[in-house]
């Protein structure tokens, strides 16, 4: 592997280095992590300091002008002792280069040749494959159960396969499989790539309908936000009973919008929250979420009580609470997801003390709270005890975790855990033990194990 | 009568003879008399069974029944027979006397137990003796839930075509003369057909690294081609470094390992160019399958084209795309 004068090369049973110390340092980090060294300081290096590489087990081998050759023996590539050709592979990040997460979507509007794919009022959504009627079976599968090419089996109807499923509201990326077979939606105009070379269909759960009333008269309305870049032409409002509505899907967090009535900007007339964006033009201010009302008793006699948290990166000055009575408040909008936070009280910084969860980050606790929670955990048959916390991968293994609540005589805890795997433990009164009732662990590097949880 | 008790000892024989061989080792596991077994004899109800894929890094996924539950399992023709994960098969019954460790005080180790049904949609066996092992290194490296791997002795009488351009899997009944029938053939005119040394159910080739001899085993759980560091670095010097990497594995034990390009791999009579490997020790590797490799066929040879397993004739082709 050469770059310009950096090479990596193997000769007589060695790998070599080679660096031309006149690279730049985008030139050094590249050779550098082709090597395999990571962490190392190119400033260093371009002075002449080669330190890092004797440390890291490179040997200097010779240095002519501008060029500096560094080798390691090669015999060290006998030192693997995996048994399967997995557990070697298995390690490697990022294998094939492909990254399969689909990029976050911001909004959605659903395009159909025919519509076959629908809400029902019992909430599930409709499903609908037409023909395929000498199909033996016919399956749906999205990222809605984890693409399981089992679970989605489809009944047979008149003219074809359909199911009903549970969604939630967001971009539901889905195949049909018939007798085997992969196939997108034949009438859904909206595809997407996985990133891994995989065309899917698109179908959006929709959470939000724009409406504005009167404007009889007018020819076109739109919305338009900085969910859409504010493009202007894209989201038209219909007319119906009367009212200038659309309905689509938007992410959870703040959005800024405003309507096109004929051309004409307008803010929403039914929404009383606005502020400039950032061309300077009062827009309207929406946010999808979920509620939370933050209270403190007492401190009756403080000046001022603010929140700060990961939620709005610390900043001490902007979420001002309100004091009612003898409780200062603050109800909230924000997306689901896992949170930590402090009361500022007159310049002094505290944690919720109503709040029994708390975590350690950065050398202090703070109070934590999970905002839609999709597992709780629940210890049993530790009534006694004193202190239960609970650590994983979740959080680092840090070894403070987050402290758990008594309730009854359980301990409990919820997190909004996105999909995926968590391996975790319980300290109870500071000793380690498995979640006695999880059946599902994995050994560790300690030889103690991990409880193991899949969110799907 | 004397000819029916020559038969029995004949079979008795033959019987241990494939018993004493069956010794392997997966994983952390060593495979003893556990599959002393004869083979299980599925129902397959079709010619042709069409199962849908998944990719997950390069690993090829298929989902299967373990009795009541359903999941991920990997296609894995490094892996004599159905392995299961010991995260959610821990407490199926232990039928051999493997060794059993656990410092938790719960079993950890791996262990022979029975599946009384598996199925792979209309692919259906009783009473089938798996493996129970610890598989979280492919879980946490890949981010999937794994029930286990799917071994070769699985589809000892089928032939499988993987085609992972349209992520599907044929497995197919094969006729007396041990080939597919016509009338199901989906892919024609292979442009590499070669034979392959079934040992111990696992599947080797014979092929050259830029006109030196290797043998190769093949592997659909490989996720990239690998090579014996001792076998290749006489001619290591004649090979594109890409990268070198230290890995780490279960333990927190690390290891380093070299990626190259090199431009000769011939398996049968086809030559491949630009192949990616990675080298390192196949030693222990060597040992589990109970014979030196010099080589690995992973992902990078398996992906140049749809394959065909044919488990019968011991044969293996390969089909380019549009050849179909």
């Amino acid at each position: 592997m050469a770059q310009g004068h950096n090479a990596l090369i193997i000769e007589e049973d060695r790998l070599i280095i080679q660096i031309d110390l006149r690279s730049s340092k985008i030139q050094l980090d590249s050779i550098l992590k082709i090597a395999g060294i990571r962490e190392a300081n190119t400033d260093n290096i371009i002075k002449g300091d080669f330190g890092f590489f004797k440390n890291e087990g490179w040997v200097f081998e010779a240095k002519q002008d501008n060029i500096v050759k560094f080798n390691r023996p090669l015999i060290v590539l006998s030192n693997n002792s995996q048994r399967t050709p997995y557990l070697v592979t298995t390690q490697i990040p990022d294998i094939n280069g492909k990254s399969k997460k689909s990029p976050l979507v911001n909004y959605g509007i659903n395009k159909f040749a025919k519509i076959t794919v629908y809400e029902l009022a019992s909430g599930l959504t409709r499903f609908i494959l037409p023909g395929y009627e000498r199909s033996k079976r016919v399956f749906l599968s999205g990222n809605f159960n984890n693409w399981s090419t089992l679970k989605g089996l489809m009944k047979k109807a008149d003219g074809g396969w359909l199911l009903d499923v549970k969604l939630e509201a967001g971009a539901c990326e889905y195949k049909f499989i018939t007798d085997g077979r992969w196939t997108t939606d034949p009438d859904n105009l909206i595809q997407t790539n996985d990133g891994a070379g995989n065309v899917n269909s698109v179908y959006y759960k929709y959470n939000y309908t724009f409406k504005l009333s009167g404007y009889s008269l007018a020819h076109k309305i739109t919305v338009a936000g900085e969910f859409n870049n504010w493009n202007t032409d894209e989201l038209s409002l219909g007319k119906k009973d009367n009212i200038w509505q659309l309905q689509m899907y938007l992410s959870e967090g703040k959005h800024l919008y405003c309507f096109m009535v004929d051309d004409q900007r307008i803010t929403d007339p039914l929404n009383p929250h606005k502020e400039n964006n950032i061309g300077g033009n009062l827009s309207s201010v929406l946010n999808i979420g979920e509620m939370v009302t933050f209270k403190l008793d007492g401190y009756s006699s403080a000046k001022n009580v603010t929140i700060s948290g990961n939620f709005n990166n610390w900043d001490e000055n902007t979420l001002q609470m309100q004091r009612v009575a003898n409780r200062w408040i603050l109800p909230e909008t924000f997306p689901a997801g896992n949170y930590s936070y402090r009361f500022i009280v007159d310049g002094i910084s505290m944690v919720d003390p109503q709040n029994p969860f708390t975590l350690f980050e950065k050398g202090e606790f703070k109070s934590f709270l999970a905002l839609k929670p999709t597992h709780y955990f629940i210890l049993k048959g530790f009534s006694s005890a004193k202190k239960v916390t609970i650590h994983g991968s979740f959080n680092n293994w840090e070894p403070h975790g987050y402290t758990m609540a008594r309730k009854g005589d359980d301990w409990i805890i919820g997190f909004n855990l996105k999909p995926g795997k968590y391996l975790y433990k319980f300290i109870v009164d500071d000793r380690w033990i498995l979640d006695p009732g999880n059946k599902f662990w994995e050994q560790n590097e300690f030889n103690t194990g991990n409880s193991v949880l899949w969110i799907e | 009568m004397s000819k029916i008790c020559l038969l029995i000892i004949t079979f008795m024989l033959c019987y241990s003879f494939a018993a004493g061989k069956s010794k392997l080792t997966l994983g952390n596991v060593t495979f003893k008399s556990l599959f002393a077994d004869p083979d299980v004899i599925p129902t397959a109800d079709f010619k042709t069974l069409i199962v849908p894929i998944k990719r997950v890094g390069n690993l090829i996924i298929v989902e299967a029944t373990v009795d009541t539950l359903e999941g991920n399992f990997v296609l894995d023709t490094g892996a004599p027979y159905l392995i299961l994960n010991e995260t959610y098969f821990r407490n199926y019954p232990n039928m051999g006397n493997d060794e059993v460790v656990g410092a938790t005080g719960v079993s950890s180790g791996s262990y022979a137990t029975i599946v009384r049904d598996f199925s792979i949609l209309d692919l259906k066996y009783n009473r089938l003796t798996a493996q129970v092992t610890n598989l979280s290194s492919i879980e946490n490296g890949r981010h999937i839930k794994i029930l286990g791997l799917l071994g070769t002795r699985l589809f000892s009488k089928f032939a499988l075509t993987v085609d992972l351009f349209r992520n599907v899997l044929y497995i197919q009944k094969l006729g007396k003369d041990g080939n597919i029938p016509e009338s199901e053939l989906f892919y024609h005119n292979p442009f590499l057909i070669s034979p392959f040394k079934y040992l111990d159910d696992i599947m080797f080739f014979k092929g050259s690294v830029n006109n030196n001899v290797f043998w190769f085993a093949f592997d659909t759980a490989a996720e990239t081609n690998l090579l014996d560091y001792q076998k290749t670095k006489n001619i290591m010097s004649s090979m594109h470094v890409m990268g070198r990497s230290k890995l780490t594995c279960i333990g927190g034990f690390s290891f380093e390992v070299i990626y190259a390009c090199f431009d000769q791999l011939t398996i049968g009579e086809q030559t491949f160019m630009k192949n990616q490997v990675l080298i390192t020790s196949l030693e222990k590797i060597g040992e589990c399958y109970g014979y030196r490799v010099d080589g690995v066929l992973g992902n990078d040879f398996f992906s140049r084209g749809i394959f065909t397993i044919n488990f019968v004739k011991k044969e293996f082709e390969m089909y380019i795309y549009t050849n179909q």
